[in-house]
């Protein structure tokens, strides 16, 4: 029992800050608490939620995409000029997501294969693809789709929105690949030792580019989100939203290391940062605070989760 | 276990602070700058006994917008701007809130982390319409990406109004959306002005004049150049060019020196903005010509000013974000009102600066 407790120790603390928050947030204003206000933080968690999704994978195997934030202006991109020149909604949106894997796959690839670090792998998709959208847009935005398209990141069935069934969607089925199957152990198991891994057969490789394309696809559906919602793929769309993910993931106790990761916490965090943004716009507090609380927060639960590791290999 | 849950309840009461913290400490904030501000203009009016440009300039947009609205309704306004990074923002914030403070309501002003967060400004928009605020300010940094946040606030009868930079009005039609009033930057006229300056105060008998533009298709860039150009042509002048060189000062050097060889009889330069036309004023400085050559640009920078003050340039078109904040405010409680509003807000006042008055623009914000 005391050893179960233990193990899920920084769970239970993420768990807490969420409850604290929205207690003291609760108290502190009367509409925080209404359901249109949780339904707003849902909706604006998501786009989040999917990224950060994907980003854990990729930090669970002990390595990093700094592009997502350029594939979700990029997917955005091809989605925008497949709509307007006609192409069916459905259609342009599963193109866009199709691309978006294949980036992802070009960067495991390049990873995998070319044993260049993935920081600078990812850093250089990062920019060529922002280099490419800026060129091929002119740096202007593409506006005006059909309600069937915007209908992903606006529309609503029943009362929720599009977008929160998404992402939570995701969070599951993602929960469901790194925990329950084959390649989620793999995934794991790499970024404990690849070598090891290695040698039981197992062909690391592949594993890296199914887990970089599935990180690539999860930027596309959330570039899909981004522009469904503004209705207007905009050229810098996603600018800086990695490292959004990046801080979800490792807050909701994924190291950076690798070997280590989960989906439930990841989840929680993407709801913490944003119910602190929401909050604070609540309580009319200037967002330039919000950007030294989540750099707190995340320095406290990093301290924790480590200390916990440390102590748990000590024994 | 025990210290761990020492620990755990230890980081979460620090958050709960900061938390508390932050939301008193900004609201005593808020307050301060708003006082000390009106207390400095009343001095400098005590001063100088005859109003600044800055002072007819705020009776200007008192007069544009009468019938005023009554004071002390307590109304809570918002206001969402771009980065407060760029200082055109900061100087917009504090003309809200100097104007909330004086008509006794109370305004709340979020900014985006970035100039290109446009997501996250549609968020700001969303997560204010949750709170009771009776009209809000936006400057939105794209036509489309506030849309969708307009439409549901019109669902909330929570009357919007644009500051600055406007939406799309065929994608907000589209959407079945309305605003409720426009405050709006005339560059066509600040174009107008500049050029104006030249054909009143041109000496010599040459009637050409050339138009160095900013980047073409971008809205502030081609508005102005469209406005010199109508200007001079009015005035029977002939513009022998009209060179886009992007808002960048050396490609503005190099279009100068180019003309003047072509042009040697030219009168004047209209610029799309104080950083290109400075460069011009230094093409003509090196070939001699500054002294028969009027240059004309628009911003007020402080470079601008200092070279007005020194005589080598002639003169610019001034514009105020503070003014522009405090006719939003205005604009809203009116609105509230349930004046029309829909009419004005497209007079947001500018000033022409020249070397007879730049001593006259130190409190110009």
């Amino acid at each position: 029992m005391k050893k179960k407790l233990q193990q899920h120790s920084y769970m239970i603390f993420l768990v807490s800050i969420l409850v604290v928050l929205i207690v003291v947030l609760s108290i502190a204003s009367p509409f925080f608490l209404s359901w249109r206000n949780c339904r707003n933080i849902l909706n604006q968690s998501a786009i989040y939620m999917v990224l950060s999704v994907g980003m854990t994978f990729v930090i669970c195997m002990g390595e990093i995409d700094l592009s997502v934030g350029s594939v979700i202006g990029f997917s955005g991109m091809v989605m925008g000029m497949l709509c307007v020149a006609g192409v069916p909604s459905i259609i342009a949106a599963l193109a866009g997501l199709a691309v978006s894997s294949i980036i992802g796959m070009i960067n495991g690839i390049l990873v995998a294969y070319g044993k260049i670090s993935s920081f600078i792998v990812t850093l250089a998709s990062m920019s060529v693809l922002r280099g490419f959208i800026l060129v091929w847009t002119n740096a202007k935005p593409i506006y005006g789709f059909s309600d069937i398209f915007t209908f992903l990141g606006s529309g609503k069935i029943g009362p929720v929105n599009v977008p929160i069934i998404l992402s939570l969607t995701i969070a599951v089925i993602g929960a469901v690949i790194l925990h329950k199957t084959l390649l989620g152990n793999y995934c794991l198991f790499c970024g404990s030792s690849a070598l090891a891994l290695n040698r039981s057969g197992v062909n690391v490789k592949k594993v890296k580019i199914a887990v970089y394309a599935l990180c690539g696809l999860c930027a596309g559906i959330a570039g899909m989100i981004v522009t469904a919602r503004l209705n207007s793929a905009e050229p810098l769309a996603g600018q800086g939203y990695e490292m959004d993910a990046i801080a979800a993931a490792v807050l909701g106790g994924t190291s950076m290391q690798g070997g280590k990761g989960n989906v439930a916490g990841t989840v929680i965090a993407c709801l913490i940062l944003n119910i602190l943004k929401n909050g604070m716009i609540l309580l009319s507090v200037s967002s330039h605070y919000q950007e030294v609380l989540t750099g707190v927060i995340l320095v406290i639960a990093v301290l924790i989760s480590e200390s916990n590791r440390r102590k748990r290999s000590e024994i | 276990m025990k210290k761990k849950l020492v620990s755990m309840l230890l980081c979460v009461t620090m958050v709960s602070a900061m938390v508390m913290g932050c939301g008193s400490s900004s609201e005593e904030k808020t307050e301060e700058p708003a006082e000390e501000t009106q207390e400095e203009t009343e001095d400098e009016a005590e001063n100088d006994g005859e109003l600044t440009l800055f002072e007819q300039a705020l009776a200007q947009v008192d007069e544009d917008f009468a019938p005023l609205p009554a004071k002390d309704s307590g109304v809570k306004l918002a206001a969402i701007e771009s980065t407060l990074a760029n200082s055109f923002w900061v100087t917009m914030q504090e003309g809200y809130e100097d104007a909330a403070a004086e008509y006794g309501v109370e305004i709340d002003v979020q900014a985006t982390d970035s100039d290109t967060d446009t997501e996250g400004q549609l968020n700001i928009l969303e997560n204010m319409l949750i709170k009771d605020y009776a009209a809000i300010a936006v400057s939105p940094l794209t036509g489309d990406c506030l849309i969708s946040g307009i439409v549901n606030a019109n669902n909330e009868e929570v009357p919007i109004i644009t500051t600055g930079n406007e939406v799309d009005a065929e994608a907000l039609k589209a959407a079945g959306g309305t605003l409720a009033g426009m405050i709006t930057v005339d560059f066509k006229s600040q174009g107008e002005m500049g050029a104006q300056y030249i054909v009143d105060n041109n000496k010599s008998d040459s009637k050409k004049v050339a138009i160095i533009a900013g980047n073409e298709g971008g809205t502030q860039a081609d508005a102005r150049r469209d406005g010199a150009k109508e200007a001079f042509e009015a005035a029977g002048y002939e513009v022998v060019a009209v060179e886009q060189c992007d808002f960048d000062v050396q490609k503005a050097y190099d279009a100068a020196a180019a003309i003047m060889e072509k042009n040697p009889d030219l009168a004047g330069f209209a610029c799309g903005n104080d950083d290109m036309a400075l460069g011009v004023v230094k093409a003509l400085q090196e070939k001699d010509l500054k002294d028969q050559v009027m240059v004309v640009g628009v911003d007020f920078t402080e470079e601008a000013k200092e070279a007005i003050a020194e005589g080598t340039y002639d003169a610019t078109v001034a514009m105020s974000p503070y003014l522009m904040g405090r006719e939003a405010v205005i604009m809203m409680l009116k609105a509230l009102e349930g004046q029309e509003v829909s009419s004005i807000g497209d007079s947001t006042p500018m000033a022409l600066v020249n070397a007879d008055n730049v001593a006259q623009m130190s409190d110009w914000h």
